[in-house]
């Protein structure tokens, strides 16, 4: 990838975004049932297919998030943080369009937490797709394993 | 697949976790099913006639409300601050289980029935709470998938606050 941004500040996003990735992970690989339920709730999947998506998908999450923060596969797994987080977007806000009032499903699934969906779910999701952004633009690999260089 | 390659890594991510998800639904103890299944609908609601077998059943607004005008307990399976900015009038807040099952049981008995709703039609909350209460004993419980978008939307009583 073209590099626009400093090193260090690319490799400090990447831990923070695999840290938020890890935790998010967590609870939705445990609980399963519940995530798919979260997912279901945003009526943006159709024909039952959120099951399947909740099966994948956490641990898409968990995989990228450890991807991100041991320095494998890092242009992968940005370019996974960046679409999940278009996708997290796109799905909160057309829930939010029209006028779905649901908790957000982002970290815990299975507690009620409080976290419903609105403008500062989609804000949030905002600041960690242009972190994840500036992973995948990074000038050079810092503490990057495989592969090395392209 | 070339590993070396973004569109190499993103495609062995992606399988990666397919494998491992639908692998692990395959062994774990709490697996669910492939494809989400869907509550049965009624087509007909009599709340007086004493099946003896347990009810868990979807309705439509106009069951939802003909319930309504009869004096069936609601209860809000959202959210606290949801029910606060406006909930169907009357119906109980979800707080935790066993809190709502004793507000339940102070109004009524086990085997009388109760309608559950959440948001919008498909919203999961109200069946998940449904399933909860049969597991604790309630025998006729109706799930209004509408919720409270379509009871707001055609404007039937409803209230603020706690």
């Amino acid at each position: 990838m073209i590099g626009y941004f400093k090193s260090q500040i690319a490799f400090f996003f990447r831990i923070i975004i695999g840290v938020v990735f890890i935790y998010a992970s967590w609870d939705k690989i445990i609980h399963p049932a519940e995530f798919a339920k979260a997912i279901g709730n945003y009526h943006a999947v159709p024909f039952g297919l959120e099951n399947l998506m909740a099966m994948a998908m956490s641990w898409l999450e968990l995989l990228v998030g450890i991807c991100l923060i041991a320095g494998i596969m890092v242009d992968g797994a940005a370019i996974m943080s960046v679409v999940m987080m278009v996708v997290f977007i796109f799905a909160i806000s057309q829930a939010l369009a029209r006028g779905i009032s649901i908790e957000c499903g982002c970290f815990s699934v299975t507690e009620k937490s409080g976290d419903n969906i609105g403008i500062q779910t989609i804000l949030r999701d905002i600041v960690y797709l242009v972190m994840s952004l500036v992973v995948l633009y990074r000038s050079e690999r810092k503490f990057e394993f495989f592969p090395k260089s392209v | 697949m070339n590993f070396r390659t973004p569109i190499g890594q993103v495609a062995f991510l992606v399988l990666l976790s397919c494998i491992i998800g639908f692998g692990s639904n395959l062994v774990r103890a709490d697996k669910i099913p492939w494809i989400a299944v869907k509550l049965a609908t009624a087509e007909s609601i009599d709340k007086d006639v004493e099946t003896g077998e347990s009810v868990l059943v979807a309705i439509s607004l106009e069951q939802a409300k003909n319930l309504f005008e009869q004096d069936i307990l609601f209860v809000d399976a959202r959210d606290e601050g949801y029910y606060d900015a406006g909930h169907i009038q009357g119906a109980l807040k979800n707080a935790f289980l066993m809190e709502l099952i004793f507000n339940i049981e102070e109004r009524q008995n086990k085997s009388d029935a109760l309608v559950v709703y959440c948001g919008d039609p498909g919203c999961g909350d109200s069946e998940d709470l449904a399933y909860n209460l049969q597991d604790s004993g309630f025998t006729k419980i109706y799930v209004f998938k509408g919720g409270w978008l379509e009871w707001s939307k055609a404007g039937y009583p409803s209230e603020t606050g706690i």
